[in-house]
């Protein structure tokens, strides 16, 4: 059954980023605010740099500020100050996403003004923005989240997100049921779910931790993975993505969202985690680590697979 | 374009025999980018050799693939010829289709279709193959000498009698090793102590050695001409600076009745002790464990009678760092403990032969010290458990040894050298006395050894028994020993007064573990592993790591003092240039990827990775990246496989090489 | 000792990615030692296990292999100190993403060959290739290779949903 989800803090919190935006701003202690601000249709939201005081109030929150602003942090830096301390926006998923961007040197603490969000949800898709937020429109990555209150940020609004009802564990669920599948029932639905990437490589844009200046997948000397938009190459792209991922995702889903032909990208990033989860302990959090679990070992890990 | 040239090598018969290699060069000449294929009965021979050289010049080559034996044979070999021959060594791969063809297939045609697969393989990765520049070390001339008995003194001497500085660590409180304990050495009957304490003198007196005893090696970092070494003194509780040697703690200690493991606990020694008179340095260590002030915090007599006040409780650990070059292991042997089965051990017990259960079954080691005039019974041939002269002894060989059953299958060598040395200083100690010896066979080669044992059998008396013991059992105060001659297929049964247990020679405890902070590698026993059999028996894997005496293998004092020497001289030739050429398989990081993730550095197990600073012309720093020390990367490539871009390539292993290989199937 | 060789009528392709110190050195050892193995294998030598790039098993399958053996040192033995236990890591999550994606993990086989070992280097090269010979030829890959076009369809009824939404 349907159920409403209580996103009555959105206002009171919108209402505490902008006041706090406004005196970061003007008390110099950041250079720029990162956020969200509504968008031109009805209910939808973009990314915000605001750089003035003055323009602390166009910032929002609601259940549709899906992006993570942690990318404007590493790749679509052009409209960030280059100097001072940036302000930013983050949802706990954003900023587990953040710490690991800390843990692996790209981006340094005394830079950043973290504000987090108290989160209760967003919404899935941005087709219809200004839909209430269910437990059906809800994201799938909020129906299995653990973290709706960020750790370790320099400011979060004083409100408690009011507990979530039970919601379905769509990846986990999903994840179930392909593990239920034969090899070849599995091959089956990946194969058909990789047939359709166009190789716009819109994930690998949006993802946090896709920071690489050269992709490996886009060399030439080896051709390492297959450029065109083949099966045989979109296979071994997303493979790939995987494993470059495995033990870093932080679970934005952002890639998935984006993914024009909707390929369940973030169900292959959750049985990842998942799987580490179960193997090493590791999983992505809010403290920051030295070392992820395919960048250490411990000699008593498992070998049984091994002969 | 490259002009690549294939050859293919017979190896007498080796290849051949399954392998047509005059199809394989047949083919490989069609391959694309091959501007020369032959075959030849001996590739690695000096004619097989020039003619890869004179094919070099005559087709213009630009890279070669050697079609013959494993890259771990002869991979050097022909990477200097083509050297000699102009081009890069680098630019020579070699096909092995021997030990992993030839050799392991039977049918024609299927090795045949084998071999042109590998060439095709390697002649696709050789196309890919850069030149590289070799690279060049320092070489901290300074020698590490891990083991100070026979084997690790002798080296120790040698280097330092070159000219070089030499640290010998030693883990017991005295140097001398196992060669100490033992009474007299054969094949010619001098005292061992008499040959062994002037060259521990020498060790003790020699500018060139600094001497570590009571220590272990902590840990070890760096690489050839480069390596950091911890070494940790353990506390000794005595000040090695302030005491003159005198003993009179020793003789006022109250506890005088702690087992003395240098004579095989059968005389016993104070908690403030020397392990031996003769020791090396003549400084007493306190062993903690026995001491009452350490056990209840009231004696320190030793203390009081101390004239230096060279006692110190206080004393800690300390760790010292020792900058060196070159590494010698010494850390020699110990006798296979019969009664105890250690953790882990895949070796079965030998419970039937009663040692440690019956007091007068012991192991060779133990009766040596019987037979030392230093010994406890102070050279008499006395039993345990009464302390009376035996009459009959009866000494079993191969215990533990040449038993696959039992988990050791080698042979240990010595065993049936001092075994018949024992029946020889048993007759003359105990003229009215019998010795028997339960043998599989006699291994005697070596100089004067054949005569030794004949000796032993036609001079002195012994009685041999070809054939095992089946069970040993204690009736009265004589030991029943139950075996078989089976040279003339009787049953033998004899009434022992003293069973002597030729056990098996194995590596230290914890020569694993030693191995694993070195980073050398080690056979199922723990025996350390040379880097060729026969070719490089001395040397590790690992780069200026050598090896000397029975860490190895089962070895007798000659044997191991040859091959100190020969460790010696390997680390004297390391020391004979200032600087080290290294192969140049090292990581490279592209820079122009690299963004600074380090997931390079987190993984590197020689902490090779490093971050450098980009900047401009003005000095502003545009990004940090790694930058991978070409001489303390040891070329393992886990950096490259973990780093997301590929912005560090292993060079000789770039995955364009392999992917170029992966292709050619 | 020459056993009639029984003819099959699927040969594998078996391609075995192995660390030069031991497991090379072991299958040196099968060599010297004269011991008989199946000749579909295809060694691949690397300096460690740590070199081993999970995208060249994505390559290998892609080229048409049919098994893949990947074999190294022993825990504690690696010639690099550390190389093969990070290779174990990389590798227990590589074969949980395959096994996700519908590879017969019967496919792949690792294994810690040392130097010493040249008999088990031989029985793990056997058992793989007869293994993977009853399984059949590894399609799924090479399938993918064959399809030459992008099989998505442009007015398929989802994609004709979301532009109705727009």
């Amino acid at each position: 059954m349907t159920q409403t989800i209580d996103i009555s803090s959105y206002s009171t919190i919108t209402d505490a980023i902008r006041s706090e935006a406004r005196r970061i701003l003007s008390d110099s202690t950041v250079s720029a605010v990162i956020g969200y601000t509504a968008g031109r249709r009805k209910g939808s939201t973009q990314p915000i740099v605001i750089t003035t005081a003055d323009d602390a109030d166009q910032l929002i929150f609601t259940a549709a500020c899906l992006n993570d602003l942690v990318v404007y942090l590493t790749k679509a830096k052009k409209d960030v100050p280059k100097s001072g301390r940036i302000g930013i926006v983050v949802k706990g998923c954003d900023l587990k996403a953040l710490v690991g961007l800390l843990g692996e040197s790209q981006l340094k603490r005394e830079n950043l003004y973290l504000i987090g969000i108290p989160c209760s949800g967003v919404l899935g898709s941005l087709l219809k923005p200004s839909a209430e937020l269910t437990t059906e429109t809800i994201a799938s990555k909020c129906c299995e989240c653990s973290d709706q209150l960020p750790v370790g940020c320099d400011f979060v609004p004083t409100v408690t997100p009011a507990p979530l009802p039970d919601l379905e564990k769509r990846y986990a669920n999903e994840i179930a049921r392909l593990e239920a599948m034969t090899p070849s029932e599995r091959w089956e639905f990946w194969k058909e779910q990789f047939s359709k990437c166009i190789k716009c490589y819109a994930c690998r844009q949006v993802c946090p931790f896709c920071f690489c200046e050269q992709c490996l997948c886009d060399r030439n000397r080896p051709q390492m993975v297959e450029q065109t938009p083949r099966p045989s190459g979109n296979t071994a792209w997303h493979l790939v993505r995987a494993m470059h991922l495995a033990g870093r995702c932080a679970g934005c889903a952002e890639c998935e969202r984006v993914c024009p032909m909707d390929i369940p990208l973030n169900l292959l990033n959750r049985k990842m985690a998942k799987e580490l989860k179960e193997l090493f302990n590791s999983e992505a959090g809010f403290e920051v680590r030295d070392t992820g679990p395919l960048t250490s070992y411990r000699e008593d890990d498992d070998q049984s697979f091994i002969r | 374009m490259s002009r690549i040239g294939v050859f293919i090598c017979h190896c007498g018969e080796n290849i051949s025999r399954t392998v047509d290699v005059e199809q394989v060069a047949a083919q490989a000449a069609l391959m694309p980018g091959v501007a020369f294929a032959t075959d030849y009965k001996y590739m690695c021979s000096d004619p097989g050799q020039n003619l890869v050289k004179n094919a070099i010049a005559e087709h213009r080559l630009t890279h070669v693939v050697v079609a013959a034996c494993s890259p771990r044979m002869h991979e050097r070999t022909f990477r200097k010829a083509v050297e000699q021959a102009g081009l890069n060594p680098f630019l020579c791969e070699m096909a092995n289709i021997r030990e992993h063809c030839s050799w392991v297939h039977e049918d024609r045609a299927e090795a045949t279709g084998k071999a042109i697969e590998i060439v095709g393989m390697l002649v696709e990765r050789v196309k890919k193959n850069r030149v590289l520049p070799t690279i060049t070390v320092p070489v901290t001339k300074r020698a590490l000498v891990i083991g100070g008995g026979i084997a690790g003194i002798q080296a120790a001497l040698d280097i330092a009698d070159c000219g070089h500085q030499v640290v010998l660590v030693e883990r017991e409180p005295s140097i001398g090793g196992h060669m100490a304990q033992l009474s007299e050495t054969f094949p010619t009957l001098d005292c061992s102590q008499c040959i062994m304490t002037p060259k521990m003198v020498d060790v003790a007196n020699h500018p060139n050695i600094t001497l570590h005893t009571y220590s272990e090696i902590e840990q070890v970092d760096g690489y050839i001409g480069n390596f950091q070494i911890t070494v940790r003194k353990k506390a000794r509780s005595v000040n090695e600076h302030k005491c003159t040697g005198c003993g009179v703690c020793m003789t006022k200690c109250p506890q005088k009745k702690i087992p003395n493991s240098f004579d095989c606990d059968r005389g016993m020694r104070t908690a403030i002790y020397v392990p031996f008179p003769q020791a090396v340095p003549n400084v007493p260590v306190i062993d903690r464990e026995n001491c009452t002030m350490f056990k209840s915090g009231k004696c320190g007599v030793c203390q009081k009678v101390c004239g230096p006040g060279a006692v110190d409780f206080e004393q800690e650990d300390q760790l010292i760092v020792e900058p060196v070059g070159a590494i010698v292991v010494a850390t020699g042997f110990e006798l296979y403990r019969i009664t105890e089965k250690p953790k882990g051990s895949p070796i079965k017990g030998y419970g039937e032969f009663g040692h440690g259960k019956i007091p007068d079954v012991i192991d060779g080691m133990t009766f040596e010290r019987l037979a030392s005039a230093s010994g406890p019974t102070g050279g008499k041939i006395l039993r345990p458990s009464d302390g009376k002269e035996p009459k009959q002894v009866v000494f079993i060989q191969c215990v533990g040894s040449r038993s696959r059953e039992k988990g050791i299958s080698y042979c240990s060598k010595v065993c049936c050298m001092y075994t018949a040395k024992h029946t020889m200083l048993y007759h003359h100690k105990v003229h009215d006395g019998q010795a028997y010896v339960f043998f599989m066979d006699a291994r005697v080669p070596g100089k004067s050894y054949d005569e030794f044992w004949r000796r032993a059998i036609e001079d002195e008396e012994a009685v041999y028994i070809r054939g095992m013991v089946s069970r040993l059992y204690q009736k009265g105060d004589k030991i029943v020993v139950m075996g078989s001659d089976i040279s003339v297929g009787v049953q033998v049964e004899i009434e022992a007064d003293l069973v002597v247990l030729a056990t098996a020679v194995q590596p230290q405890q914890g020569a694993d573990l030693l191995a694993q902070k070195l980073g050398i590698s080690y056979d199922k026993y723990n025996f350390y592993s040379e880097a060729h059999a026969k070719l490089r028996p001395v040397e590790c894997a690992t780069a200026g790591i050598y090896l000397a005496g029975a860490c190895q293998g089962p070895k007798d004092i000659p044997d191991t003092v040859s091959q100190a020497s020969a460790a010696a001289a390997k680390v004297m030739t390391l020391f004979a240039k200032d600087k080290l050429e290294r192969e140049p398989i090292v990581a490279r990081v592209k820079e122009n990827g690299c963004v600074g993730c380090f997931a390079c550095k987190k993984v590197c197990a020689y902490g090779a990775v490093e971050e450098k600073e980009i900047r401009d012309r003005q000095g502003n720093l545009i990004k940090v990246v790694a930058y991978v020390n070409p001489g303390v990367c040891a070329g393992c490539g886990t950096c490259q496989a973990t780093c997301p871009s590929k912005s560090v390539e292993l060079d000789g292993y770039t995955d364009e090489q392999i992917v170029a290989m992966i292709e050619a199937l | 000792m020459h056993v009639d060789k029984q003819k099959h009528t699927f040969e594998p392709k078996i391609i075995a990615f192995v660390c030069t110190w031991c497991t090379y050195a072991g299958a040196d050892l099968a060599g010297t030692s004269r011991m008989q193995y199946p000749s579909n294998v295809r060694v691949l030598k690397f300096p460690c296990t740590g070199r081993i790039d999970p995208v060249f098993i994505i390559k290998a399958f892609q080229q048409g292999a049919d098994g893949i053996l990947i074999s190294g040192c022993h825990p504690g033995d690696c010639h690099y100190i550390a190389g093969n236990y990070h290779a174990r890591r990389r590798f227990a999550a590589f074969r949980k993403l395959l096994e996700f994606i519908g590879v017969d993990l019967n496919r792949i086989q690792f294994s810690w060959v040392s130097a010493a070992e040249g008999g088990k280097w031989v029985e793990v090269v056997t058992d793989l290739t007869e293994r993977v010979r009853a399984m059949g030829p590894m399609v799924e890959f090479k399938d993918l290779v064959l399809e030459e076009q992008w099989s998505g369809n442009l007015n398929n009824p989802e994609l004709q949903a979301v532009y109705e939404a727009m």
